[in-house]
């Protein structure tokens, strides 16, 4: 054997013998699914609880109605509340700590958000896996758990540096599920509300997918000198938090990640993180409001790349992403394609739709406190088929895209190393950015303003 | 002849013995001999202890104490070759310290796992975690159970 291949095969040795072993830092597909090398627990007992308050200061419309972006979520039925929106408990480890080949992970939801408020759920299983770490370079992982993303929704919650996530990331990729009425989806529209609201505006009775699904996930993390690349393949469910496959397709995942590691370890570990990643699957919607279960097949893509730096007092982020198929219209509406065939004006299922963000942190020295600005833009149902030229105004020849434009500014103080305060305030604009001022949708988007957000977090 | 031998036989025997000792003297400065006991399952205790092992070297300086870390029972985990901890490991060992690993569980785990556990390089195997701290205690080394 020549001199090069020699070193070669040293070389892919070396890759293979590091894959993974000692690698644990702020790399959530580690993190979140294997455990310390020879070192876990049996059972380690974890959570985290997440209380807040969230004012919103927007105007109703003209005859006195709110719309949801005007209503703090899951309820949607006022502008202001506290809310326990996380309360999650769970339980990780090896179950035979001799052999670390295999771990599992499990988690559930006591809080109230989209995971448990539609349908009136007090608990939700949100992961349920078990990792086998036996083939070197291809870690196995099976069941319940997130599926590889974007940063956002990978990440663990309750280190994310904000309250709210952007919206690009809220409505492109946090799916949502039709209604499953039997026989047909309904196709209801609800009217905007006078507040309180007794039962609120939303629309969904299914959790939110929680950018999570069922599956079964190949992946592993390769050292290189100071660089750490990752990848994941997994094919699930396409089905959110519930288990089994309703519609007979399976969703299909890629994700890669190069991050040059500075230091430090677990979540906050400080690099330079490159990652892109991609989805894509089918959905069945019925789209006709009658009493035939005739549903049609539509694509579910994403994709995204992205960049995360962190190196205090400093971190910079962002993300472009990308979406076909089954675009959520809003949170009154129960399906996706809400004008039925006759009218392809607002059909989201067909829709597409494109967002990022861009936000920075700075980690004031000597003190607990760091402060958070972030700039995310969403495009909705860029491709939207305008009305008829017929219609009536002012809807004529006009199209259903939205833009959602938001600047955060935000603060957070580190009580201890498991307990920190956030606070935000968002500035927003929302519009349809064919009709104007007062018009059409903005006749309610318009009144779209501030919201300040408080958050406790405790992780124990 | 005879007194040839004798002279022999005790050269020999003083060497032999000036090797035992030696081996147990490599750190013939040290100030202080520190036996560390982890033993324990808690995962806790896996990174107390090597902090302890550090915090030692780096107060008396690597020739002025010798430490031996004796792992048995659940505690053997340490000295599995994989173990998340296995660079600390060899940081430690460049440092002077040693590593034992009881052999009693090394065929207790062998027995569990169907195969003997696949050791650290560092470790060296002693016939029982609990005789081979008495052995160093009645040689002079401290007891420290983080």
């Amino acid at each position: 054997m020549n001199k090069n291949k020699k070193l070669l095969v040293k070389a892919i040795g070396a890759a293979l013998l590091t894959c993974g072993s000692t690698v644990q830092a702020a790399n959530w597909l580690m993190l979140q699914g294997t455990e310390p090398t020879d070192q876990a627990a049996r059972a380690k007992l974890w959570g985290f609880v997440q209380v807040q308050y969230q004012k919103d200061n927007s105007d109703a419309n003209a005859s006195g109605g709110y719309i949801p972006p005007k209503l703090i979520g899951p309820n949607l039925s006022e502008q202001d509340q506290f809310n326990v929106n996380r309360a999650r408990i769970g339980v990780r480890g090896t179950g035979l700590p001799l052999d670390s080949n295999v771990n599992y992970f499990f988690l559930a939801e006591f809080g109230n958000n989209g995971i448990t408020n539609p349908g009136d759920r007090n608990v939700r299983i949100t992961d349920a896996s078990v990792t086998l770490n036996h083939i070197p370079g291809a870690r196995i992982r099976t069941g319940l758990f997130k599926t590889p993303g974007s940063e956002e929704g990978l990440q663990a919650i309750h280190v994310f540096d904000y309250i709210n996530f952007t919206t690009v990331t809220n409505q492109l990729l946090l799916e949502r599920f039709p209604n499953d009425n039997g026989a047909f989806e309904s196709q209801s529209n609800n009217a905007p509300i006078s507040k309180p609201s007794p039962t609120g505006i939303g629309a969904f009775d299914q959790s939110v997918g929680a950018f999570r699904d069922t599956g079964i996930q190949v992946f592993d993390t390769f050292k290189v000198d100071k660089w750490e690349h990752s990848y994941a393949a997994m094919v699930g469910n396409g089905n959110g938090l519930n288990f089994g496959n309703a519609d007979g397709f399976y969703d299909k995942y890629l994700y890669w990640s190069s991050e040059l590691v500075y230091g430090g370890k677990g979540g906050r570990r400080e690099g330079l993180k490159m990652f892109a990643w991609a989805q894509s699957g089918k959905r069945l919607l019925d789209s006709t409001d009658d009493s035939t279960y005739n549903p049609t097949t539509h694509d579910r893509d994403r994709s995204g790349l992205g960049v995360k730096y962190l190196q205090k007092p400093f971190r910079v982020s962002a993300e472009y992403m990308q979406g076909e198929g089954m675009i959520f219209v809003g949170q009154d509406k129960s399906t996706f394609d809400v004008n039925g065939p006759a009218t392809p004006t607002g059909n989201g299922a067909d829709g597409e739709a494109n967002g990022y963000y861009l936000e920075g942190g700075y980690y004031i020295p000597g003190t607990k406190w760091e402060i958070d600005l972030r700039y995310d833009v969403y495009n909705r149902l860029t491709n939207d088929t305008p009305f008829p030229a017929g219609a009536p105004a002012p809807v004529a020849g006009k199209t259903l895209e939205f833009k959602f434009e938001t600047v955060t500014l935000g603060a957070q103080y580190h009580i201890n190393k498991k307990t920190r305060v956030n606070m935000e305030v968002s500035d927003r604009t929302f519009e349809a950015v064919d009709f104007s001022a007062g018009a059409g949708p903005n006749a309610n988007l318009d009144g779209v303003n501030m919201r300040y957000a408080v958050q406790l977090t405790h992780i124990f | 002849m005879k007194k040839l031998t004798s002279m022999l036989l005790l050269l020999i025997a003083i060497s032999v013995s000036y090797q035992s000792q030696a081996a147990e003297d490599d750190k013939p400065f040290a100030e202080e001999r520190i036996v560390l006991q982890i033993s324990d399952p808690d995962p806790f205790k896996q990174t107390l202890v090597l902090n302890v092992a550090t915090n030692l070297v780096k107060h008396y300086g690597p020739d002025k104490v010798d430490i031996e870390i004796v792992a048995f029972g659940p505690g053997l985990r340490l000295m599995f070759k994989d173990n998340v901890n296995s660079n600390r490991i060899n940081g430690l060992t460049n440092s002077g310290v040693k590593f034992a690993a009881c052999k009693n569980t090394i065929a207790g785990m062998t027995k569990i796992l169907g195969q003997a556990p696949v050791l650290h390089s560092s470790a060296i195997p002693v016939s029982a975690g609990v005789v081979r701290i008495i052995e160093l205690e009645n040689q002079g080394f401290k007891l420290i159970k983080p």
